[in-house]
């Protein structure tokens, strides 16, 4: 009854650079694939159900605001040939090795918005997604707070209680020209 | 009967001791420093992170925000240097029934591909020595269920199943997940979990008037200890003779007064239930466990809050063993556990697994299946209060309550967070008869251990509701109730003892009754009933009080300063998450004017301490200790675990005491010393009467007294060139109150010192003979001349230091659905003076978060149905999202410290308490009915409103 593992080349491209072919077990998570292949352990495994977001990343694709996925309950093959973005490439890397955090990263940084930390990674990735969207689309600022929630409730957080989340991604989509109308 | 526990009185009382004498222990901190594979760049914070004295950041705010590896679970065998690179895996198959014997291992899912490398059973363990855990009194006698017996606990482990390579091991995992056929058993038998855990009680009668001795009390007399008959405690005969006989009559008149309670009193009887819950900390339990047996040495990377126990009881495990260690080196990452990582037996299974590595480094991570199976759980709690109140006067005559916990199948912590519990139920009042039982049961469920609340959250959430009950049937204002029974600066609280400095329970009452929420409850719940049809409006308060500290708070702290006036910080603090490391470095800039630029914190390793001690705080007798402490270089706790609250006032008072000694026996000479210089005696000679206490150190610069600033690097530089201590190195230990210790300062003569060891280290231009006492890792250990221990008699006083905040809820209940939701919600909170307001207020925010699951979703069946099984994830048990907390309707108000020299309390347990049964309150106050069991979920009120 026992099927042999099955291996399957999975090339994609992660945080700019171009990964694999790689042989990878069909069946095996994109969270697993990160984890254990990468050594990228940003993308946290919180429940492995796609309940509390703790593992996302972006999917990056030409012309489109990018996608948040829960790599827990995608197969690591759905990436294949895709750009996904993991919490560990939203800063920048300067001349003089120092890092440039990202404005989402900076306003949680700012707001002391995280304790533990586990949940960070997500809460940055849902953030900048919904940053690129109001780029695309801004919403009017009386808004601001209830579209905040909407694209981050998903995030389970248990130290901060998500206050300092929400209003530092408030303040941030305030304080960047172009994301609301008036 | 059984026999009672022995009558230690700890929070967190035992594992003392190395069982493990010849096995050296080592520890320490992984800092973030691994780059994650495709990223290069460094995660540490620049030096802006901190500007005029204010963070601006955490300190690890940078390697957090990237997804740098800072968690235990980051970290691969390839990511720790000189570990082998090829990384075995392990999982559990662990028992779903705890009613009949377990037979066997069925693997035949797996079939030949996916075949174990390793099976680990109880019988290998027993063959190799390892059979019975260490401290069998706290984990229990047994890791795993050994055949032909019946299970202590449901989610008991039968084996370990060890793959060499991650493939084979995802798959078989995957394969074996939720499969009811794998653990196969035989025939049904009664349940098996171990004897009861214990019983205390807990009785006091005050004196005629307020300031006179109590009659009766445990800080005076006694705690009262029994052991069992079935499941009852076997409370001694009440008598004149002995501290239990006479307690036992104490408890005896208060429960007669009681029951003869006339027209002119009320008695209220209540039952309360809260629910078992898990602590869903983010990280699951998890470690890496590499034996190399060429080198004798057991390498652990493990997430846990005792580090340092963890270390000790592995070397325990090992001792005797067919796997010979000459040394233990433990490294850990951040974690985060709400207490659930304080002690647990998970990071044992962890070490068997790499035992059994074959020379691989094995890592056994929980999933979150795993995790509900096998993490620790929060008690669930049975208590039966009554409360005799004054019908006159509203005033409070007695309060009795029996508290019974269920600990699950293993001893764990379940005793003292019993008494933790029942010792807290006062809550805010003062009482001046009062006798509460505290029980901790065995039973088959998973177990519980320290959690958030360590009982309180449980036992004054009850006395909280209860008091609401109470001034509803009085007809009284609620606040207006707790206001006329308020606990008060200098009465004893229900052990006897008077808590430390001032209660402020009484201003955020006075706040709370002000508050617009509470004046114009009735006036909203009329309007918006109005305006939402099918909705009912409440308002509720609660007020609580929770202690912080173990009564055993042990600490060490370094503090350095160079000629340029550059500080080093290192402590024995670990990060957990509240940010302990950024607000320990700001308290030296607060003293000192200049921040550390370097600090390494979780430092476990102290040459220049040369301490001894046998971790024995709590039962050590007072003849013991005073003939221990003539041995200057004894201690009774060398550190303590990263729990319990202590980081702002505890292991802050370590890194405070450093930099005052710094300022005063570095910086003040050497101010003084170029203030002095010039023709006559410099500008100082006029001013020369300038007192220590007028000396001013802000922004890395030396003033006061109306002398010219001195650049701070000019006088570091001075203080080198002088020979004075430029570096300090103390160990602090307090039992509800501070030791203190007479050392002899060289240049300085004898000293008094809120600590009980002392390291210190020269600037150059000391005198040879000074430079030679540097024999000590290169500093000089002074010998203290005295010492005064808090006397042991402080071990009965189950806590001094209190941390109060209430919580005022405003709620609306759809009477179709039943669904609570929460409008807004108000903290009033005091903490003393607080460090860092940024991480105290995310505290707060996060604490009212945890504290609204407890009260309205979080809940797991005890038994068969419940974790143990193995099917729990979030999908099930269902926690606050940002939705349900009110995220942008919460406010919350902190009361100014009396004055600049307030310490800092801990607050991270009881910013989760008052909101429970604040919203209980308001779920009255809407609906009309009274739940007195947790959680309140939406088919409770559905029920009711029927």
């Amino acid at each position: 009854m026992t099927m042999p593992i099955q291996d399957q080349a999975l090339s994609l491209t992660v945080n700019d650079v171009p990964v694999g072919p790689i042989p990878v077990p069909r069946g095996t998570s994109m969270q697993e694939f990160l984890h254990e292949w990468l050594g990228l352990t940003g993308a946290r495994m919180g429940c492995g159900q796609g309940i509390c977001n703790a593992c996302t990343v972006m999917v990056e694709e030409d012309g489109k605001v990018p996608r948040e996925m829960r790599t827990c309950i995608t197969g690591a093959h759905w990436f294949e040939g895709r750009r996904v973005r993991t919490v560990e490439g939203h800063a920048c890397e300067e001349a003089d090795g120092s890092l440039t955090l990202s404005p989402v990263q900076t306003a949680f940084v700012e707001a002391f918005a995280f304790q533990c930390g586990y949940c960070t990674p997500g809460f940055v990735t849902a953030a900048t997604v919904l940053v690129e969207r109001l780029k695309a689309a801004p919403v009017p600022r009386d808004a601001v707070e209830a579209v905040v929630t909407e694209a981050l409730d998903h995030h389970i957080c248990r130290c901060t209680g998500y206050v300092r989340y929400h209003t530092a991604v408030r303040d941030l989509v305030l304080a960047t020209p172009g994301l609301v109308t008036a | 009967m059984t026999d009672a526990p022995s009558p230690t009185l700890s929070r967190r009382n035992f594992l003392g001791g190395s069982a493990a004498a010849g096995i050296a222990i080592k520890v320490s901190f992984l800092r973030g420093t691994a780059r994650a594979g495709l990223v290069e760049g460094a995660t540490r914070p620049g030096p802006a992170w901190i500007a005029g004295g204010k963070p601006r950041t955490r300190l690890d705010a940078v390697a957090k925000v990237t997804g740098a590896k800072t968690f235990t679970r980051d970290y691969r065998a390839r990511d720790l240097a000189g570990w082998p690179d090829r990384q075995a895996h392990a999982f559990l198959i662990a028992a779903t029934k705890a009613d009949r014997r377990f037979e066997d291992l069925d693997l035949s899912r797996l079939g030949e591909a996916l075949r174990p490398d390793r099976i680990v059973r109880h019988e290998d363990l027993v063959a190799d020595g390892l059979g019975v855990p260490p401290h069998p009194d706290f984990f229990g006698d047994r890791f795993l269920v050994p055949r032909g017996e019946t299970p202590r606990l449901l989610g008991q482990p039968v084996a370990i199943l060890i793959y060499h390579d991650y493939p084979r091991y995802a798959a078989a995992k995957r394969r074996l997940r939720f499969s009811d056929d794998v653990v196969r058993y035989g025939e049904a038998t009664a349940y098996a979990p171990p004897p009861h855990y214990g019983a205390t009680r807990w009785v006091r009668v005050a004196g005629e008037a307020p300031e006179d001795e109590d009659r009766f009390s445990p800080f005076r007399d006694a705690p009262i200890f029994t052991g069992f008959t079935g499941d009852q405690p076997a409370w001694p005969a009440a008598g004149t003779e002995g501290a239990s006989a006479r307690g036992m009559a104490a408890a005896e008149a208060i429960a007669a007064e009681i029951a003869g309670a006339g027209a002119d009193a009320l008695v209220v009887r209540r039952a309360f239930v809260s629910q078992s819950a898990d602590a869903s900390a983010m990280e699951p339990d998890n470690g890496n466990v590499w034996y190399d047996a060429a080198n004798g040495t057991l390498h652990l990377m493990m997430a846990t809050q005792a580090p340092h126990a963890v270390a000790e009881t592995a070397a325990a495990l090992v001792k005797g063993s067919r796997f010979p260690v000459t040394e233990v080196d433990l490294k850990a990452g951040y974690t985060v556990g709400y207490g659930t990582k304080d002690h647990h037996i998970h990071p044992l299974l962890c070490v068997l697994a790499g035992l059994y590595g074959e020379g691989r480094p094995v890592r056994l991570a929980n999933d979150r299946f795993e995790q509900f199976q096998n993490g620790l759980k929060r008690h669930s709690f049975r208590m039966d209060t009554t409360l005799l109140v004054d019908r006159a006067t509203g005033r409070f005559r007695a309060m009795t309550g029996a508290y019974v916990c269920d600990g699950g199948g293993r001893p764990n912590y379940s005793m003292s967070v019993s008494f933790v519990g029942a010792t807290a139920a006062q809550s805010i009042y003062y009482l001046p008869k009062s006798d509460f039982q505290a029980v901790a049961l065995a039973s088959r469920a998973v177990d519980a251990g320290s959690t958030r609340g360590y009982g309180t959250l449980q036992t004054m959430s009850a006395t909280e509701m209860l008091v609401d009950e109470a001034a509803e049937l009085l007809g009284m204002d609620a606040i207006a109730l707790r206001q006329a029974n308020v606990f008060r600066t200098g009465q004893r609280n229900s052990q006897g003892a008077v808590p430390a400095g001032a209660l402020r329970n009484d201003e955020i009452l006075a706040r709370a009754a002000a508050h617009p929420l509470w004046r114009e409850r009735q006036a909203r719940k009329a309007a918006y009933e109005a305006a939402h049809p099918g909705r009912r409006y409440g308002v509720g308060f609660a007020q609580v009080q929770k202690d912080y500290g173990t009564g055993a708070e042990a600490a060490l702290a370094s503090l350095e300063i160079d000629p340029r006036g550059g500080l080093t910080l290192a402590h024995v603090a670990h990060e957990m998450g509240p940010g302990v490391t950024t607000s320990q470095a700001v308290m030296v800039g607060e003293i000192l004017g200049a921040v550390p630029e370097r600090t390494e914190f979780g430092v476990v390793r102290w040459p220049q301490m040369p301490l001894e001690t046998a971790d024995q705080p709590y039962t050590t007798s007072q003849a013991d200790e005073d003939r221990l402490a003539q041995n200057p270089r004894w201690t009774p706790r060398f550190t303590s675990p990263m729990s319990a609250t202590n980081s702002a006032y505890y292991l802050g008072h370590a890194t405070r005491t450093a930099a005052r000694f710094l300022r005063d026996h570095a910086l003040w000479p050497a101010a003084r010393s170029l203030w002095s210089r010039g023709p006559g005696g410099g500008a100082l000679a006029s001013y020369h009467t300038m007192r220590p206490e007028e000396l001013r150190l802000a922004d890395g610069t030396v003033s006061g007294a109306g002398l010219p600033p001195l650049p701070l690097a000019r006088v570091a530089a001075e203080a080198h060139r002088l020979g004075l201590p430029v570096g300090v190195t103390l160990h602090t230990f307090n039992r509800w109150q501070w030791t203190e210790g007479l050392f002899d300062l060289p240049g300085d003569g004898r000293t008094r010192l809120p600590i009980d060891a002392l390291a210190l280290r020269y600037g150059a231009g000391a005198p040879p003979e000074r430079q030679a006492l540097m024999d000590t890792a290169g500093w000089h250990f002074v010998e203290r001349a005295a010492v005064f221990y808090p006397p042991t008699q402080r071990n009965n006083v189950g806590t001094t230091y209190y941390s109060p905040m209430a919580t005022l809820a405003e709620v609306a209940v759809d009477t179709g659905s039943g669904a609570v939701t929460i409008l807004s919600h108000h903290a009033i909170l005091e903490c003393g003076r607080q460090v860092v307001p940024a991480l105290v207020s995310g505290q707060v925010q996060g604490g009212l978060a945890m504290g609204i699951g407890h009260a309205l979703k979080e809940f797991l069946p005890l038994y068969e149905d419940g974790p143990g099984d193995g099917t729990w994830n979030w999908n099930r048990y269902e926690l606050p999202r940002a939705r349900d907390v009110a995220v942008w309707n919460q406010t919350v108000e902190i009361l100014p410290p009396l004055s600049e020299t307030d310490p800092p309390k801990g607050i991270a347990e009881v910013v989760m308490i008052a909101v429970v049964p604040a919203l209980a309150n308001a779920v009255a106050h809407a609906i009309g009915h009274r739940f007195h069991t947790l959680p309140i979920r939406a088919e409770n009120i559905r029920e009711v409103l029927a």
